[in-house]
């Protein structure tokens, strides 16, 4: 080596010191990861203008178990309530929706977007165990469930992750499974049902209210991840996954319905949705961090494609700021567009052939997501943190669409839905 | 925005990313930054799963980052 | 050995390898203080009893005494004895830790007593690593050759002390030996240790600035007080060991702060063997640095 290499100097001395002290690994403990736990306590409220609130209490909890080996437990509780659309449109009479058991019914008053109330708690719970493989790689193995009033699932998933080229480059192979079951509350429809020949059960027998029985119907699920993360510069990482998902079985909403209209476009009648039975989804998505002199950038992109027609583009950013003595500031947008799915439609006419699949839920139409949000983190002693953070969410399709006749052209077929996000969060290490 | 525009901030904020065209390896001692706990790829893990979770029930596409988050009767 | 209170910190002082040492521990007890400030002291004499030239009973007396004989060194003199041979490499040879035998014939007390161009010759075939055989655990060294760990003990001093210490606390520590310093972390307020830089060209102890420093190392090299003067030339006390004579054109102090205080006493001192590019090298190795000439 020469003396008057730019800076070569200082990196071989820098090595040589580190093998004279060997204090290569002290370093990293003096940064302050001897410390077993980690725990994150957080509760979300999330509101829809007008429709749904969630209020979700969630603690993960990490510790270390080994030198390089964790555990992760996640618990949360979701309380749901409010309403969301069922998929019908606003018209001009008050309307009225059934439940597919005949047992329950709901109305919606004219000139309104119809929504479907309903409160609802879930529970989920995860574990997973990361450790090594050998020298190079580690694995990490989870196992999940949850529960709600109409739905449980259970699921497992194993990665792999191997490093190369000294850590600087890590692929990763994961997969996952789960297996689901819905119990729809008011009974699963038929497919493509129409309300109006929904019968209600005698009084004191008939249907069951609850979904229960054989009318719980499943789902499985199965995913697998490719990735590879690499070290681009000191300041600059970046990953990129291609990720392949397939589910069968029970894909419909059961509570969802498409409305039915005649020449005049008034509501005659309602189908209940309809989805495929099978859908696979593909995905790419390319992300990377940079690191200014304090501040870190992180961005993200994402290309989604199925086999129900959807294409989605999602773009994420999240700039933080730091501001004074670790407390920052860090402002995130949030920009997506989707494709509708084949089969989705804001109507139904009441003439002419019936399509095989069928679903008015605004979230399989074309679709543009925007999201704006701010968080401000403070340290807590040592190594611990709270932050707060508050997003906007909004929402938003055509609500006028070339093919809406007579009396839909008077209203919003696509109503915007804006919603809010608060969280606040403690993080604590020790 | 149009797919044109979005490619446009795409090639943008990719900028970053030029400078490693040079590609020379990160030695050891150079990876301070990346340690950070603020440079990792998911920095706030609860926050991601959050939000992964608020978008997958709003959206008709879901997923990306990884696999095995769990199932929710929302969508 | 001293403790006193200072204002969010105790200071510890002690007197170690010829130099006033000192512990700033962001402790709260004074038992704590203490006892950190015990643990690096006597880390400091393990390694002034270890590796001075001054003691007869070391390894580095067996060393120099042996007569061209091969001599095993146990493992922490190996891991130095690489050290300074990856130096001695870097620098092209002008690190050399066998040219200490220069201090025969040069005394750098101030006055104007250099030696002739004879003398120094004379000891110039007793001086070069290359001609020292090292391979781990022997080392042999040609009669009349002799060994002299000064240039490194200081600082490496400093850098085992902070692994002895960090193992003990995560409170924010500053080791002081003598000018080489290290600091372990921020501290609690998120700022570092203020250190006031000396000023070799002002009279008294006028400081020429200050920095601060979060977690990393501080070595000056220089020569406030030692050098020779003669006919308006003054000959800093850094000599070149392949010719015997001082580095032409030296700065009077460099001054480089790094992540270790090896590496910045290191840097340091290859700035000033470097002479009239003292300032071009350390812009190149991209460390901050102070440079005072005059």
């Amino acid at each position: 080596m020469q003396l008057n290499d730019k800076a070569s100097i200082r990196r071989a001395l820098a090595a040589a010191t580190c093998t004279l002290l060997g204090s290569a690994s002290q370093a990293s403990h003096a940064e302050g990861s001897d410390e077993k736990w980690r725990v994150d306590t957080s509760v979300l409220y999330y509101s829809e203008q007008d429709r749904v609130t969630v209020v979700e209490p969630v603690v993960f909890l990490r510790k270390a178990t080994g030198e390089d080996s964790f555990i992760n437990f996640r618990l949360i509780y979701d309380t749901m309530s409010g309403a969301s659309a069922n998929g019908a449109t606003a018209t001009n009479t008050a309307q009225t929706f059934t439940s597919p058991s005949g047992t329950s019914t709901y109305t919606t008053p004219a000139n309104q977007t119809p929504l479907h109330k309903f409160t609802d708690q879930r529970i989920a719970l995860a574990v997973e165990w990361d450790k090594p493989y050998d020298r190079l790689s580690r694995t990490i193995y989870g196992i999940n469930a949850s529960t709600e009033n109409d739905y449980r699932s259970i699921g497992a998933s194993a990665t792999r992750l191997r490093d190369y080229n000294d850590k600087l480059t890590t692929l990763t192979l994961g997969f996952s499974g789960s297996y689901e079951n819905v119990m729809p509350i008011g009974g699963a429809p038929v497919p493509m049902q129409l309300m109006s020949t929904i019968v209600a059960p005698p009084p004191g027998g008939g249907g069951e209210d609850d979904g229960g029985g054989e009318s719980g119907k499943t789902k499985l699920v199965a995913d697998a991840i490719v990735g590879i993360t690499q070290v681009l510069t000191r300041r600059t990482l970046t990953q990129l996954n291609y990720s392949l998902g397939y589910s069968t079985g029970y894909l419909t909403d059961p509570y969802k319905v498409v409305s039915v209209v005649d020449t005049t476009g008034a509501t005659v009648d309602y189908r209940f949705e309809s989805r495929p039975d099978t859908r696979l989804r593909q995905s790419l998505y390319w992300k990377t961090a940079y690191h200014f002199d304090h501040d870190v950038v992180h961005f993200s992109y994402r290309y989604f494609w199925d086999d129900w027609g959807i294409r989605a583009h999602t773009v994420d950013l999240h700039y933080r700021m730091e501001l004074w003595k670790g407390i920052y500031l860090q402002p995130h947008m949030r920009y997506g567009t989707q494709s509708a799915a084949s089969f989705y439609t804001h109507s139904l006419l009441d003439t002419g052939p019936l399509p095989a699949y069928a679903s008015a839920d605004y979230r399989l139409g074309e679709l543009t997501t925007t999201s704006y949000g701010l968080k401000l983190g403070i340290p807590v002693g040592r190594s611990s943190e709270i932050n707060l953070r508050v997003e906007s969410i909004t929402q938003s399709g055509n609500g006028h669409p070339a093919d809406a006749i007579g009396i839909q052209q008077n209203y919003d077929l696509f109503p915007t839905i804006n919603s809010t996000v608060a969280q606040i969060t403690y993080t604590g290490r020790f | 925005m149009t797919l044109r525009s979005a490619l446009l901030s795409l090639a943008v904020l990719a900028l970053p990313l030029l400078q490693a065209c040079t590609l020379e390896p990160v030695q050891p001692w150079d990876r301070d930054l990346l340690a950070e706990d603020k440079m990792q790829l998911v920095p706030d893990p609860v926050e991601n799963f959050i939000d992964e979770h608020i978008y997958f029930s709003k959206e008709g596409a879901s997923g990306g980052q990884g696999i095995g988050g769990g199932g929710c009767g929302c969508n | 050995m001293t403790l006193h209170r200072r204002a969010g910190y105790w200071e510890g002082t002690f007197e170690a390898m010829a130099s006033p040492c000192s512990v700033l521990a962001e402790v709260d007890s004074a038992a704590e203080a203490r006892r950190l400030l015990n643990l690096a002291r006597a880390e400091a004499l393990r390694i002034e009893a270890t590796f001075s030239r001054y003691r007869q009973d070391n390894i580095l007396h067996r060393i120099n005494t042996s007569t061209g004989q091969p001599i095993e060194v146990d493992d922490e003199t190996a891991l130095l004895l690489d050290y300074a041979a990856q130096c001695h490499d870097l620098s092209q040879g002008r690190f050399d830790i066998t040219s200490g035998i220069l201090r025969r014939v040069w005394h750098f007390d101030g006055s104007d007593r250099i030696p002739s161009a004879e003398a120094v010759a004379a000891l110039l075939p007793w001086i070069g690593w290359e001609k020292v055989a090292w391979r781990r655990p022997h080392i042999t060294l040609p009669a009349g050759m002799e060994i002299d760990l000064g240039g490194i003990g200081k600082e490496y001093a400093v850098g085992r002390s902070a692994l002895l210490l960090e193992a003990e606390t995560r409170a924010s520590l500053l080791i002081n030996f003598g000018g080489d310093l290290f600091s372990t972390g921020a501290r609690a307020d998120g700022r570092g240790w203020r250190v006031g830089l000396d000023d070799p060209t002002a009279t008294g102890n006028a400081s020429a600035g200050e920095i601060e420093i979060r977690r990393g190392g501080v070595a000056t090299s220089g020569d406030a007080r030692r050098y020779l003067l003669k006919d308006g030339i003054r000959y800093g006390h850094i000599l070149d060991p392949r010719t015997g004579w001082p580095v032409p054109g030296a700065p009077r102090s460099v001054t480089v702060v790094a992540d270790t205080c090896l590496e910045a006493g290191m840097l340091a001192t290859f700035a000033m063997l470097m002479g009239h590019d003292a300032e071009k090298f350390l812009v190149d190795q991209q460390v901050t640095h102070h440079i005072i000439r005059g």
